[in-house]
């Protein structure tokens, strides 16, 4: 929390600036001892509501630091709620806020050493000795001392063996939709195709949708539509819709309209009437689909 | 030669504390006796004397130490640097460990509220503090304790002279576990059962010392 926040309100007139607690157990002192309450008597719930109302704003402006202050406002809502309920009073049994007091107070005595320390840095840090050196900060790598020797590290290591093939009962058989097929199909069925000739196709083209009819899965179709694409690219189909999810129609192109497609390849023009698909860097799929899928793909 | 001069010498080459023993290697003639001797005529001449710098006492040796009034004529020089001062949270962490020791980092974290392993790794780094040992329980946990730098960085003679609980402001009323250990290093915390503010039997007993396991 080190940008400059607008002090909280707890709701009930009691302003708390957020900046200033590097610590849960911080604040809660704060509260405790700005409101002059004793320390030995917390009025919890009014605590534990002044408490998640800071907590709750050091949430909106810094949630890494709210952590360990959740963790503290979750003590008192679980304290709030045992001083609550009922319970059954028997001699030995202890204050539900003991614990929290017990933590308060040492940590309050924390904070009186840490000041002292200080001091007694500052007091040290006016004197000098001669050819005084800094205490920067030196890695030690020596902290924790090895326990084991090379050689067993190294026969650990030989001895790690791949894990075993995953055996399942289910299995999964891919089932090869090539592209080459499809392209074939979307030829065949313009009338262009190895041995029609060139250009020699019919001048209407074919609906996309019914190249998938007699098939089920969705991999069918989009195998047919990279194959249009790559066809396409390759300037034996135009692909045309008339407006954005129209129908998708493709078409066979004869040698001219191949030629002139390749002397307007720069023209590129992405309205509606233009084909789809033209003029792009589609890299060429390979036949093989993923394993086929049902129809959750 | 005198053997105050040889240890005036010793002392004067060195830029870390010494101990009598170490100083006494310097040569045959001197045992740790005759420097311990050496040392108290250097110390009452310097006191004595008109000099820039005192014979001081701390971290388990001596050093000579300019003293504190002269401190802004040597900040002038980029030479003499300034020596860097702790964070809170450092300081913060630092202390606990200094009472509490040996200790480790959960249980810092506990009495902190906080997380501490950056804290600890810079103590460590700045030679401020050490793995002393593991602690028995799940994980075997690292234990960490204060070193002599940490002595001399506070200008400390020993753990003594860490403040005793007596001396701080807040006291608690009928603490079963004390916040500093049984075995006396620093000394025992047995504190005194002055009041704070407030009634004397409106207090909830305090825990037992039972939660002071690592997590």
């Amino acid at each position: 929390m080190s940008t400059a926040h607008q002090p909280v309100g707890s709701g009930d007139g009691f302003v708390v600036d957020i900046d200033r607690f590097q610590g849960p157990l911080e604040l809660l002192l704060h509260l405790i001892r700005e409101q002059d309450i004793d320390i030995f008597d917390i009025p919890i719930s009014r605590i534990t509501n002044q408490f998640l109302e800071v907590v709750r704003e050091i949430e909106a402006h810094d949630l890494d630091s709210a952590g360990s202050f959740l963790e503290l406002a979750a003590t008192l809502v679980r304290i709030k709620a045992q001083m609550i309920l009922p319970r059954p009073m028997e001699e030995d049994d202890e204050d539900p806020r003991a614990e929290l007091v017990r933590r308060l107070l040492e940590y309050e005595q924390i904070r009186e050493i840490t000041h002292r320390l200080g001091r007694a840095e500052a007091e040290r840090a006016r004197r000098r000795s001669k050819g005084y050196l800094e205490d920067r900060p030196r890695p030690s790598f020596e902290d924790v001392p090895l326990e084991t020797e090379w050689e067993e590290v190294l026969a650990a290591a030989l001895e790690v063996s791949l894990p075993e093939p995953f055996d399942s009962d289910h299995r999964v058989t891919p089932r090869t939709i090539s592209m080459e097929e499809k392209s074939h199909l979307i030829l065949s069925s313009l009338g262009l195709g190895p041995g029609s000739g060139s250009g020699a196709g019919s001048a209407t083209g074919v609906e996309f949708r019914r190249l998938l009819e007699p098939f089920r899965e969705k991999m069918h179709g989009v195998m047919t539509f990279l194959a249009g694409l790559e066809l396409s690219r390759r300037r034996r189909v135009l692909l045309r819709q008339s407006g954005p999810f129209k129908e998708l129609w493709i078409y066979p192109r004869d040698e001219e309209d191949a030629e002139d497609a390749a002397k307007g390849e720069d023209a590129v023009d992405s309205s509606g009437a233009s084909p789809v698909g033209s003029a792009t860097d589609t890299p060429t799929h390979p036949g093989a689909g993923a394993p086929g899928g049902d129809a959750d793909r | 030669m005198k053997p105050y001069q040889i240890v005036e010498a010793v002392l004067f080459a060195s830029d870390a504390p010494l101990r009598s023993d170490e100083i006494a290697r310097a040569d045959e003639s001197l045992d740790e006796d005759i420097v311990e001797q050496s040392l108290e005529e250097l110390r009452t001449f310097y006191l004595e004397s008109e000099r820039a710098y005192d014979l001081v006492e701390l971290a388990e040796g001596y050093q000579i130490l300019t003293r504190p009034e002269f401190v802004p004529y040597l900040e002038r020089f980029d030479n003499v640097p300034r020596p860097s001062r702790l964070s809170g949270p450092a300081l913060e962490a630092l202390a606990i460990i200094a009472y509490r020791q040996p200790i480790g980092r959960l249980e810092v974290e506990h009495i902190r509220g906080v997380g501490s392993s950056g804290v600890i790794r810079t103590l460590q780094d700045r030679g401020l503090i050490e793995v002393v040992g593991r602690s028995e329980g799940l994980g075997r946990p690292l234990l960490y304790g204060t070193t002599t730098r940490f002595l001399e960085h506070f200008g400390f003679q020993s753990l003594e002279d860490l403040p005793r609980p007596e001396e701080l402001p807040v006291v608690l009323r009928d603490r079963t576990a004390p916040i500093f250990p049984e075995d006396g290093r620093p000394p025992e915390g047995a504190v005194a059962a002055v009041g704070d503010a407030g009634a004397d039997d409106a207090g909830p007993a305090p825990a037992e010392n039972s939660s002071r396991e690592e997590a």
